[in-house]
C-alpha cells in the first residue's frame, strides 16, 4: 500500500474499519513481506460489529484469543518512499464500559419549551387541572414585579435572595431573560420539584434553553419527559407571525416588551432545531385541546408504565 | 468429456534450487523430458499453453507463451495462463476445452517458476499477489500468515492439537523419500515439525511448503493413445479474500469442483486409488481431505494417523517434493500416472488451488488397462 492512490482509496475505507469487533482468527506473522516494517507482527481477522470483516494488525497479542472484542485505533503503519504517511486501523483487545451514570434516577418531570407567546402557560395550566391526579405545576422563582394575569405560577423574590438561593444549591436550574429595563431572574428549586413526587404526581416545569439544561444536568436527562411547543406555521416566518399575534391579542405585555419578546423567541425556535435530542416530542400548538389530550396521553403512559415498575 | 483425451508423454526437472538454471533452461528441461516420453514428436504439438506466476515480479520476464515455443523448431501457437498457484492445472484445462472443442489435436502443457532469484520477503510480497491487494494485503500477511489463521480457526473450532498436526508434514516428508524428483528426500519425525523456527503461529517451517524453482509439461492429446486418460477437468473458483468467506475453516472452490469432477468422470470417490492434494500448508491438507469427502469437518487427521485405501500425496506432496507455484498442478498428475503405473489400480485424483483456494481445479485420471 506505498502508492498514494491506493492509500487514498484505503482512507475511503477507513471509517469503516473504525468499529469494535471480535477476533475470528490470529496469527503472528514472524516474517512480513517486503515494504513492512521487520519484526514479527500480530494480525487477526476480525468480525466487525456491522457483520462484515476486516484483517488487520493487532497493537499486541497479550491476553488476545478467538472470540474476544477488541477496539479499533488509528495507527502509523508506515512511511513510503515518497515520505507518505500511511495510517492504518489496528485493533487492541478491551471493552467499551459505558459512562457511569452520576445521578440516579429520581423520578419523571414533564418540560414544556418552547418561544414565548406559543402558549407554554396556558399549556401547563390546562394539563395540570385536566390531569391533577398525575400531575402538579412547578412554581417558578423570579425576581420580576407581579403583573396583572400572574396567577400561581410564580414565587416572586428579589435579586439578592435569589443570588443566595442559587449559593445555597437550592436553584437548580436557572436563567436570565433580558429586557430592556431590567435583568430578570428565572429559576426553579429542587426542593419544589422533590415536593410534587412525594405526593406522588409527575412535577410539570415551563422552560426554555438554559433552565432545561439545568434540570437535565441535575436530575439527568432521563428524567425528563421533554416537550416541544411550536407554533402552527409551516416556515419561520409564519411561525414568528404567529407569536407576535398571539402576544399582542393576550394584552399582557407592552409593544416594547413584545418586541424583546419576539428577539427571545427567534433564538428559541433555533433551539428546538438544534437540540433536537433534547426534546422527546415535538407538538405544534394549533388546537389547544387536542395539544392536551397527546400530551395527557404521553404523561399518562410514563405515569402507569412507572407504577408497573416500580 | 466430450473425447478421449490421453496423456501422451509427461516430463519434469527435480524442484529444488537450481542456480544455474534460468526460466527457459527449466523450461526446455521438462518439455523434452514429456515429448521424449511421448508417442508423438515435438512437431506434432499444435498449441502449448505455459502456467507461470511470477515471471514478471521474480524473473522480470514476461510472455512466457512464446518463450516456449521458441524451443520447438516449428514454433507453435502458445499462451500463457496465470491463476496463481493453480496456474498448472487451470491450463490443463484450458488445454482440454481446447482439445474438445478440435482447436488443436495435441497440446503440450507446461508449468514453470524460478522463485529462487530474489529474496525471501519478495517472494512473500509477491505470493501475495495471489490474495486481495487491497483488503489483505495491507495488513502485513504473507500467505503463510493466512494459513496461520485459518490454522487457528481451525483449531479452536475442531480442538486440533500442534502435535496432531505434526503428523501431516512427517507423513509427506516419509513418502518423499522414494521421490527421487522431490526437494526434500529425507524423514522427519513428527516431533521435530513443531521444533522448527516459528513462520506465522500456529505454522512452523516444516508446515510450509518450500519455496523451489521447477518445471513440469505433459502432452494432452486426442490423436495419439495413451494408458492414462483424463477422465475429469474441472475449476471452481471462490472469493479473493478471506473476509469475505463464510467460514475459514473448508473451500467452498474445493468441494464444487469434486462434485463436478465425479459427475464427470461418473465414479465416486471410492474408486479412487491415490489422490495428489494442494498441501501447500499441512493445515491445508487437512482442509482438502474433508473437502474432498474424504473425512468429516475437523476429522481430516485421521487419514494420517490410520491406514486407508486410497493413499493421500505419496509423492510427498507439495511440502517435500517443493512448490514452484505454477508447476505444480502438472508436475501432481505427472505423478498421479506414476503411482498408478505402480499400483495397476483405475482412477487418481489431483487437487491443485491458488491462493486461499480462491480457484481450484481436479483431475481425474483413469488407467487404461
Amino acid at each position: 500500500m506505498t502508492s498514494p492512490s491506493v492509500y487514498h482509496r484505503a482512507q475511503q475505507n477507513l471509517q469503516h474499519k473504525l468499529q469494535p469487533g471480535t477476533v475470528l482468527a490470529l496469527t503472528t506473522v514472524a516474517h512480513p513481506p517486503a515494504g513492512f516494517e521487520k519484526g514479527a507482527r500480530h494480525i487477526a481477522l476480525i468480525q466487525l460489529q456491522d457483520g462484515s470483516n476486516v484483517l488487520a494488525p493487532l497493537t499486541t497479542k497479550k491476553d488476545v484469543t478467538i472470540g474476544q472484542g477488541v477496539q479499533p485505533r488509528l495507527r502509523l503503519q508506515q512511511v513510503n518512499e515518497q515520505g507518505l504517511r500511511i495510517y492504518d486501523v489496528s485493533y487492541e483487545p478491551g471493552v467499551l464500559v459505558p459512562a457511569k451514570e452520576v445521578v440516579d434516577f429520581p423520578g419523571y418531570i414533564v418540560a414544556l419549551s418552547g418561544p414565548s407567546g406559543v402558549g407554554k402557560s396556558t399549556v401547563s395550566e390546562l394539563l395540570t387541572s385536566a390531569a391533577s391526579d398525575y400531575v402538579a405545576r412547578v412554581p417558578i422563582v423570579t425576581t420580576r414585579s407581579q403583573k396583572t394575569g400572574d396567577n400561581d405560577e410564580y414565587i416572586y423574590t428579589s435579586k439578592t435572595k435569589f443570588q443566595e438561593m442559587l449559593k445555597r444549591g437550592e436553584i437548580i436550574a436557572n436563567t436570565t431573560i433580558p429586557s430592556r429595563s431590567e435583568q430578570r431572574l428565572y429559576g426553579y428549586r429542587a426542593a419544589d420539584i422533590e415536593a410534587i413526587w412525594l405526593d406522588g404526581k409527575i412535577p410539570v416545569v415551563v422552560t426554555e434553553q438554559q433552565l432545561l439544561q439545568g434540570l437535565a444536568n441535575h436530575f439527568g436527562r432521563r428524567s425528563i419527559l421533554s416537550f416541544g411547543l411550536l407554533p402552527p406555521g409551516k416556515s419561520r416566518r409564519a411561525m414568528l407571525s404567529q407569536l407576535l399575534h398571539r402576544l399582542r391579542t393576550r394584552g399582557r405585555d407592552t409593544e416594547a416588551s413584545i418586541a424583546d419578546r419576539m428577539k427571545n423567541a427567534e433564538n428559541d425556535l433555533d433551539f428546538l432545531k438544534q437540540k433536537k435530542e433534547l426534546f422527546d416530542y415535538i407538538v405544534v400548538n394549533e388546537h389547544l385541546d387536542t395539544v392536551i389530550e397527546s400530551l395527557k396521553k404521553h404523561v399518562i403512559a410514563k405515569n402507569v408504565y412507572l407504577e408497573n415498575n416500580s | 468429456m466430450d473425447k478421449a483425451i490421453y496423456i501422451a508423454g509427461t516430463g519434469m526437472t527435480r524442484f529444488g534450487e537450481w542456480w544455474d538454471k534460468g526460466l527457459k533452461e527449466l523450461m526446455d528441461e521438462a518439455m523434452t523430458a514429456a515429448i521424449e516420453q511421448a508417442s508423438c514428436t515435438a512437431l506434432d504439438i499444435d498449441t502449448i499453453v505455459v502456467a507461470n506466476m511470477l515471471g514478471e515480479y521474480t524473473n522480470q520476464q514476461a510472455h512466457l507463451g512464446a518463450m516456449a515455443a521458441s524451443l520447438l523448431p516449428h514454433h507453435p501457437p502458445a499462451l500463457r495462463v496465470e491463476s496463481a498457484c493453480a496456474s498448472g492445472a487451470i491450463a490443463l484445462n484450458t488445454a482440454t476445452a481446447l482439445l474438445e472443442s478440435g482447436r488443436a489435436e495435441t497440446v503440450l502443457v507446461l508449468g514453470v517458476e524460478k522463485m529462487t532469484d530474489v529474496p525471501t520477503e519478495v517472494i512473500s510480497a509477491g505470493l501475495m499477489g495471489a490474495a486481495d491487494a487491497e483488503k489483505d494485503a495491507p495488513s502485513g500477511l504473507t500467505f503463510p500468515g493466512i494459513f496461520g489463521l485459518i490454522a487457528s480457526r481451525y483449531m479452536y473450532e475442531y480442538g486440533l492439537t500442534r502435535e496432531e498436526l505434526n503428523e501431516v508434514s512427517a507423513k509427506h516428508h516419509a513418502n518423499a523419500v522414494q521421490n527421487s524428483f522431490a526437494q526434500f528426500r529425507t524423514a522427519i519425525p513428527a516431533g521435530k515439525i513443531c521444533q522448527s523456527p516459528l513462520v506465522a503461529d500456529p505454522l512452523h517451517m516444516l508446515d510450509c511448503s518450500p519455496i523451489s524453482d521447477g518445471a513440469a509439461a505433459c502432452v494432452l492429446s486426442t490423436k495419439f493413445a495413451s494408458s492414462f486418460r483424463l477422465a475429469a477437468s474441472q475449476i471452481a473458483t471462490d472469493t479473493v479474500s478471506i473476509t469475505d468467506r463464510e467460514t475459514l475453516t473448508s473451500f467452498a472452490a474445493t468441494k464444487e469442483a469434486a462434485k463436478n469432477a465425479f459427475t464427470e468422470a461418473e465414479i465416486t470417490k471410492d474408486d479412487i486409488a491415490h489422490v495428489e492434494l494442494h498441501d501447500c500448508f499441512s493445515i491445508a491438507a487437512l482442509l482438502n481431505v474433508e473437502d474432498l469427502g474424504y473425512a468429516e469437518p475437523g476429522q481430516g487427521i485421521q487419514l494420517y494417523t490410520a491406514e486407508t485405501n486410497c493413499s493421500f500425496n505419496k509423492s510427498g506432496g507439495l511440502k517435500a517434493c517443493g512448490h514452484p507455484v505454477a508447476a505444480t498442478g502438472v508436475k501432481q498428475i505427472i505423478d498421479a500416472t506414476k503411482q498408478l503405473q505402480e499400483s495397476g489400480r483405475e482412477y487418481a485424483l489431483t487437487h491443485n488451488f491458488g491462493g486461499a483456494c480462491a480457484s481450484c481445479a481436479i483431475h481425474i485420471i483413469e488407467h487404461i488397462a
